[in-house]
């Protein structure tokens, strides 16, 4: 067993790795390539018979920041203080006074407004019950409560945001909560900014709607199925899906017309093969997620919109089914609506999660204003054993079934699978009570045009900095250059490969972090040619002055690129967005170099030393 | 090939002559900073930031008057990279006449330039308080940056290396920001977060170049124990300048590449970095080592008198 076998393994073993990481990458890309040229119905085939391939690699692959491929940054503020300010009741001149004063401390520190309010109620001798609460409360109840009003308010403002956008249809959107009181929403492709302003910041609508007789709506379903099946249009994957439907259920489908193969029941049935009905909960259809898009032109078909009664609209839940889906597959549900809504969700007061005392099962509950109490008990009494969607900026988040008739505005929603679910739909019943006000206080947008700019730019300096180096080295080093190249491109491989573990984004500023990974790596090489160069000087042997060189160059190494890491974590720290890129890369390409200029270009010296016993020429 | 025989250069013995250079470099930036004042971006600035580009050559001047006709005045307009390119600046976010600024602008431009079709390249816009967040946050960084870093050299090698390390990156950035401020006007140099980030990195590679030769003095300290600091110094920057060269030099043509060759947006980056590759190798001798030397002797002074 020769000493470097094991050295050889972990090499191969990391080139492996990062080859599994970065074949996505690469595979996205050649799928891009593909479906370039193809237009109209041509690239919708290819779309759809790829489907899955696409959006495997889509979300594998190393993904470019929004100044690479255009797109909008948007920070959102949800607005605490207009939130307390609310909430408050018999607002008089000292407390208008002690609001301005909170508005302008605000402005200089990153404290809770909630905090920086209590105290200014205390400097004041002023308890707090005299505006919140009951007069009963003491000021640390109240100051408790408002802080948890204030968090379920940033949740709340999330919830409305990642909805909408869930809605919107944007492809790999990023919602983040940043800090208190912030959230990032990052949308690539998109540009039109007065659509993304009404998107985030307009208020959000709740609406109860009556869900359309079951019977009706299967029939609905029937005659889109049926226009489908004449007008020819099977894709290929239809047969697929029918196939994982007959796999999970029976072996064959029952239908009406007795038992099909899989393959029989995507040709005739190709609106019920995506969206799957049952017997057991009538009146829904069940959409896989994959499908989701599918079904969403299938909807927007002319000839499909005209089978739809004009007051009749199928829309989506929320979030997927728990009932169906599983970890691997996602089911939505499709619900028949009437489309004019019963009730707007202005007349909801407060809504609350909890456990049902009795059952001890998760249970919302709901207040409504007095005149919404009337309307809902006149609903309500109207459509017993009917079921209501309970609808947030056009989606489903409950369809519960009305029991009997509600009076006195005091509504209890049951069925929840568990308590997530139950505090979810508390959040989306308060958005009609309490909108949380959010703010738009940054808003960044990159053409798509400077992007492609920037790519061509970022790619062109990278290409001419390798070469220029790379010769560079084999000039001046000899063979000992030529090896620390071939480090560098071990080097640039690893690094490429570990953003694509990440699942990191690549930016801009972060191109030009690969491109000083490339610098910081010569340097690595830079520093052992020269002392083998010196130790070799001597007078030892050629083998001596490689082991000593790494030796002595290590400290110097370690310590030169740690101090740069240091500065790479408090870029990372903090910058946003594309510095935030550069900073990764940086760190990354740290780590990295590291390896590449120190392990393996040492494994390759002792290759050529003691296996092919050849002369290192160091220049 | 080499391009150093074994040298002997005796270079702490000038370092007087530098502190002079580095001392009149900075308060030339210092002046130029006092009467061109900083030219903050948008990040720091907040307010409304629109990058276009016109599909025929755009005259400045007629793009400010495109502007004032379509009611926003005070505008700060300048040519981004080509003549085609143009950035405009408003110092606002909110409205004019009930219309956000950014579309105020591309009406503007759009009613002026009715023959010389025009299309966003990036847009931004920053309320003010994040502009002033972000300004402090910078500020902070930077700082941040630099004291953990002089604690990491403090620490791995002595108290008196932490000093120098921090003066001297102190030096790089105050150099830095000199040429910065001085070399504004003649490109896009204004500080913006991907300046900041410059900063930083600057602070990081020149660091990396000091350690370097921190870490031959402290080798060659161990073996000739009795040589003279002053010698030890020389000693060991002339055993490093072979590497120092090739090392700095690569970094700095890598760098020139992307300046020349990386686009407008990378410009003012690519530029404060080369400046940081230059005034980082200088520093480490001239500041870094300096400085170390400078206390050592003082030390040596006091206990001589005692």
């Amino acid at each position: 067993m020769r000493k470097y076998t094991s050295k050889l393994l972990i090499v191969i073993a990391s080139v492996a790795l990062a080859a599994y990481f970065l074949y996505p990458t690469y595979k996205d890309y050649s799928l891009h390539k593909d479906i370039a040229p193809l237009h109209g119905e041509d690239s919708l085939a290819f779309i759809t018979k790829h489907e899955k391939e696409i959006l495997e690699n889509r979300t594998k692959r190393i993904k470019l920041g929004l100044d690479l491929q255009g797109g909008m940054r948007v920070v959102l503020e949800v607005n605490i203080l207009k939130l307390i300010e609310d909430l408050a009741k018999n607002k008089d001149d000292a407390f208008v006074q002690i609001m301005k004063e909170v508005h302008e401390a605000t402005r200089t520190t990153d404290e809770s407004p909630v905090l920086l309010l209590r105290r200014k109620f205390e400097e004041r001798k002023i308890r707090m019950s005299r505006y919140y609460g009951s007069l009963r409360d003491d000021d640390d109840k109240i100051y408790a409560s408002l802080e948890d009003e204030a968090k379920k308010a940033i949740d709340r403002g999330m919830e409305i945001v990642r909805n909408r956008v869930d809605q919107y249809g944007v492809s790999e959107p990023s919602i983040q909560k940043l800090g208190g009181s912030r959230v990032i929403v990052e949308l690539p492709g998109v540009s039109k900014e007065a659509e993304v302003r009404q998107l985030l910041q307009g208020t959000a609508l709740l609406e109860f709607k009556l869900l359309k007789d079951p019977e009706v709506a299967y029939r609905v379903m029937t005659e889109i199925d049926k226009i489908l099946a004449s007008s020819g249009v099977v894709d290929s994957t239809a047969a697929d899906s029918a196939k994982t439907v007959a796999a999970s259920d029976t072996s064959k489908i029952a239908t009406p017309e007795g038992e099909l193969s899989p393959e029989e029941f995507a040709k005739k049935h190709p609106f019920f093969t995506v969206a799957r009905v049952s017997e057991r909960v009538p009146g829904e259809a069940f959409v896989a997620s994959d499908d989701k898009d599918k079904v969403r032109r299938i909807l927007d078909r002319e000839d499909v919109r005209r089978a739809i009664p004009n007051d009749m609209d199928f829309v989506w839940s929320a979030k997927p089914d728990q009932r169906f889906s599983s970890a691997d597959k996602k089911y939505f549900v499709l619900y028949p609506l009437k489309k004019t809504a019963e009730l707007t969700g202005g007349v909801v007061t407060n809504a609350k999660s909890t456990l049902d005392q009795g059952t001890g099962l998760p249970i919302v509950t709901m207040e409504m204003n007095s005149d919404g109490s009337r309307e809902w008990a006149r609903i309500t009494g109207a459509n017993i054993n009917k079921r209501i969607a309970i609808v947030l900026d056009n989606a489903i988040f409950s369809a519960p079934v009305v029991r009997n008739k509600i009076t006195g505005g005091h509504s209890q929603i049951e069925g929840m699978e568990n308590l997530d679910e139950a505090r979810l739909l508390e959040i989306v019943l308060k958005a009609g009570a309490l909108p949380a006000p959010v703010e738009i206080i940054e808003q960044r947008s990159v053409g798509p045009s400077l992007g492609e700019d920037s790519i061509r730019s970022g790619i062109l300096s990278s290409v001419i900095a390798t070469l220029l180096t790379v010769l560079f080295m084999i000039f001046y080093y000899r063979t000992g250059g030529a090896v620390a190249d071939v480090a560098v491109v071990f080097c640039m491989v690893f690094l490429l490969g570990v953003l694509a573990a990440f699942q990191a984004t690549l930016t801009l500023p972060g191109i030009a972090g690969v491109i000083l990974t490339l610098a910081v790596s010569v340097d690595a090489n830079v520093l052992i040619n020269e002392r083998i160069r010196e130790e070799h000087a001597t007078g030892k042997t050629l083998r001596a002055s490689i082991d000593a060189g790494y030796a002595r160059a290590w400290t110097a190494i370690f310590d030169s690129n740690l101090t740069t890491f240091i500065s790479g974590i408090i870029l990372y720290q903090f910058g946003t967005g594309p510095v935030q890129g550069f900073a990764l890369t940086l760190m990354i390409g740290i780590v990295t170099s590291m390896f590449a200029a120190v392990f393996i270009t040492r494994v390759i010296f002792t290759i050529m030393s003691d296996r092919f016993s050849m002369n290192i020429n160091f220049g | 090939m080499r391009f150093f025989k074994k040298t002997s250069i005796d270079f702490m013995s000038r370092r007087r002559v530098w502190y002079a250079v580095s001392s009149l470099v900075i308060l030339a930036g210092f002046i130029s900073l006092a009467v061109k004042g900083f030219d903050l971006g948008i990040d720091f600035l907040g307010g409304t930031e629109l990058i276009v580009e016109f599909s025929q050559p755009a005259p400045i001047g007629d793009v400010r008057t495109a502007l004032e006709r379509a009611g926003v005045t005070r505008a700060e307009i300048k040519a981004y990279g080509s003549d085609r390119n143009i950035l405009i600046r408003a110092a606002t976010v909110a409205t004019v006449e009930g219309v956000a600024v950014g579309d105020r602008l591309r009406e503007g431009l759009k009613a002026g330039f009715q023959d010389n079709p025009f299309h966003v390249l990036k847009e931004d816009k920053i309320g003010p308080k994040i502009g002033a967040e972000l300004r402090r946050d910078a500020i902070y960084a930077i700082i941040a940056s630099l004291v953990a870093i002089s604690l990491y050299v403090a620490v791995r090698f002595k108290f008196a290396y932490g000093v120098g390390a921090i003066v001297s990156l102190l030096h790089d950035v105050l150099v830095t920001l000199a040429f910065v401020s001085i070399c504004d006007g003649f490109l896009n140099l204004e500080i913006d977060q991907n300046m900041i980030a410059a900063f930083l990195t600057l602070v990081g590679t020149s660091i990396n170049d000091t350690v370097v030769i921190f870490d031959r003095i402290r080798e060659n300290q161990r073996i000739f124990k009795t040589m003279p600091l002053v010698d030890l110094m020389n000693k060991s920057i002339n055993e490093c300048l072979s590497r120092t060269f090739i090392t700095n030099g690569s970094i700095f043509m890598v760098l020139l590449v992307i300046l020349v060759f990386g686009g407008e947006v990378l410009r003012g980056f690519a530029f404060a970095l080369t400046i940081g590759a230059v005034t980082g190798t200088y520093s480490t001798v001239y500041i870094a080592s300096a400085i170390v030397l400078e206390m050592a002797q003082r030390t040596k002074a006091k206990t001589v008198m005692a």
